[in-house]
């Protein structure tokens, strides 16, 4: 499995430094439309603003969004081009499971996505003039989340196995996204506390911002959570796309886009 | 059903089809694309699988490499199911029709590193295998080329590698030529004599008659989901040949043409046409002492016996 997870890291850096362009194009956009939101959100609160802490949580929570959104659609989307580009079919003929390939290729793209993030949150660190801390215990909630991402992610491929052409509900899914990494989940009471602890990737975002917002300390019951919710989530993506495998192949929807 | 064929080497079995079935719903219609498709492939034996658009051809394929699961019937690579032995798939390397089976943006090297480990090599077993291959198929001075820089034929050169780099036993060909120019096609030829010559077994699909006769020692027509016709090539095409002889002479005078008119045989210009060989040479003693420019036996192509046999089957 390592071999196979190098071979996939090998194959998302060479692409990734032969066409720089376009992670240079992404670093841009992103960082741009954030300084531009920060420099509107000064402007409307006038010169004697202190953002202080609640700034830190903002980059924190903007810089979530980009990683889970990357996480999220790169399974959709490289089924997508493969199909496309007629690739497809060749990674179902691996003596592997398909699953395993796609998760393997996901970690290894996250690996380089994490490059971009740390050039895009330095930027807008040197940008804002605030500079984060970054406890070690943020990775247990960042792997909560992560897990549930990607089990949305399986679930998004699944649906693209299928229909092969999954822009609308990308986007549809894009803006749901934003509001289950920014609602306050864990400030609801009753039914809807245990909504919260239902919705993929909340309950981990809620302990993430605890952390860094508000400077708590880590929730470990919260924590247990966030984590049999991200389970549960990798599991369901996980089902569905066995599913949508076995449902393609029957139908022979394999290839074609 | 069509009985199986002996095969070229006859020792080692590669391929066995029993019966498959595939239909598909298309809006409230279910339309059988595959019917009782049986055949087998022995090591070492090129077999070109034959059949005009929508034959079922590629269905077919697709459900020998695991891509499309069979409503009905059994595949077997080397006594394994790819259907349900996922490790079965090391024996199975295949050139995907219309496909471009390669990652544009990466070298012949790297693609033969990365499918080869996704296959189940090792990387440093996956890079060596790829610099054999890509010396064997003359590819080793666009080693670092990026696949999008390489002319069709390269880039063809480079899937049949990929195809090859974890050694497998069976070797699925969609439309190999499909697209090439004259150099390419006898470069990919002779590499599909190579291959089936170091006893792998090879399926081949192909539109372009002229190739399937010069490569394949049996083809299988499929017309309508159903093989029509399984057999030896040369012997498919022997049975089809008959027994017409062509005999052209330098002038023909009308008296002698009315007489071998009257033995059996069919005059046109200067050119005789002798439907069966014991006429033969009761005609040409009725030229003697005639100048005769050729004798020839006329000899069917597949093209003839494909239209004739698909044709005839509508």
């Amino acid at each position: 499995m390592l071999e196979q997870f190098l071979a996939e890291l090998k194959r998302a850096w060479i692409q990734f430094r032969r066409y720089p362009g376009e992670a240079i194009g992404g670093i841009f956009i992103i960082t741009s439309v954030f300084y531009g939101l920060f420099l509107s959100a000064k402007y409307i609160a006038g010169p004697g603003l202190n953002f202080g802490d609640r700034l830190d949580a903002v980059i924190v929570g903007y810089g979530l969004w980009t990683l889970v959104t990357f996480v999220l659609f790169d399974i959709a989307g490289n089924l997508q081009s493969e199909a496309q580009t007629g690739t497809l079919e060749q990674l179902f003929l691996s003596p592997w499971r398909a699953s395993r390939v796609f998760l393997l290729r996901a970690i290894a793209n996250l690996f380089v996505q994490m490059l971009l993030l740390s050039c895009i949150v330095t930027l807008i660190m040197t940008l804002t003039g605030r500079f984060l801390s970054f406890p070690i215990t943020l990775i247990l909630p960042l792997f909560a989340v992560l897990l549930g991402a990607y089990g949305l992610s399986f679930a998004m491929g699944a649906l693209s196995l299928l229909l092969k052409r999954v822009q609308q509900i990308i986007a549809i899914v894009q803006f749901t996204l934003l509001f289950l990494l920014t609602a306050p989940t864990e400030e609801w009471t009753g039914v809807g506390r245990i909504v919260g602890f239902l919705l993929p990737m909340s309950g981990g975002a809620g302990v993430l911002r605890d952390l860094m917002a508000r400077g708590g300390d880590l929730d470990w019951g919260r924590l247990g959570l966030a984590l049999l919710n991200g389970v549960v989530y990798f599991s369901l993506g996980l089902g569905l796309f066995g599913w949508a495998e076995r449902y393609a192949k029957r139908w022979g929807k394999l290839s074609g886009y | 059903m069509i009985s199986l064929g002996v095969g070229k080497m006859g020792d080692q079995q590669i391929l066995q089809v029993e019966g498959l079935e595939k239909s598909y719903r298309i809006k409230k219609d279910w339309i059988r694309a595959v019917r009782s498709v049986s055949l087998d492939l022995s090591a070492g034996e090129v077999l070109a699988f034959l059949g005009p658009n929508g034959a079922g051809k590629t269905t077919s394929i697709k459900m020998m490499a695991g891509l499309v699961r069979p409503d009905g019937g059994k595949v077997r690579i080397l006594g394994g199911d790819p259907h349900r032995e996922a490790p079965v798939l090391r024996h199975v390397g295949a050139v995907l029709e219309g496909n471009r089976n390669l990652y544009w943006r990466l070298t012949p090297e790297e693609n033969l590193e990365y499918f080869g480990v996704l296959r189940g090599l090792s990387r440093r077993v996956a890079r060596s295998r790829g610099r054999e291959l890509l010396d064997r198929f003359e590819l080793s001075h666009k080693r670092n080329a990026v696949v999008q820089q390489l002319s069709r034929g390269m880039q063809q050169k480079v899937a049949i590698a990929v195809a090859l780099v974890h050694d497998p036993k069976l070797i699925l060909l969609d439309e190999p030529t499909l697209g090439l120019d004259v150099e390419a096609t006898m470069v990919v030829k002779r590499l599909v004599r190579e291959i089936a010559a170091e006893g792998r077994g090879i399926i081949l699909t192909t539109h372009q008659l002229d190739v399937a006769e010069e490569l394949s020692d049996r083809v299988a027509i499929i017309n309508q989901g159903s093989i029509v016709r399984m057999a030896r090539t040369q012997d498919l095409i022997a049975a089809f040949s008959g027994g017409l002889y062509e005999v052209v002479m330098e002038d023909l005078p009308e008296a002698i043409a009315e007489k071998v008119v009257a033995l059996g045989a069919l005059v046109e210009g200067n050119t005789i046409r002798v439907p069966e060989t014991d006429l033969l040479y009761g005609v040409l003693d009725i030229v003697r002492p005639g100048v005769i420019l050729s004798v020839s036996r006329q000899q069917a192509n597949l093209t003839d016996i494909f239209l004739e046999l698909v044709q005839g089957d509508r």
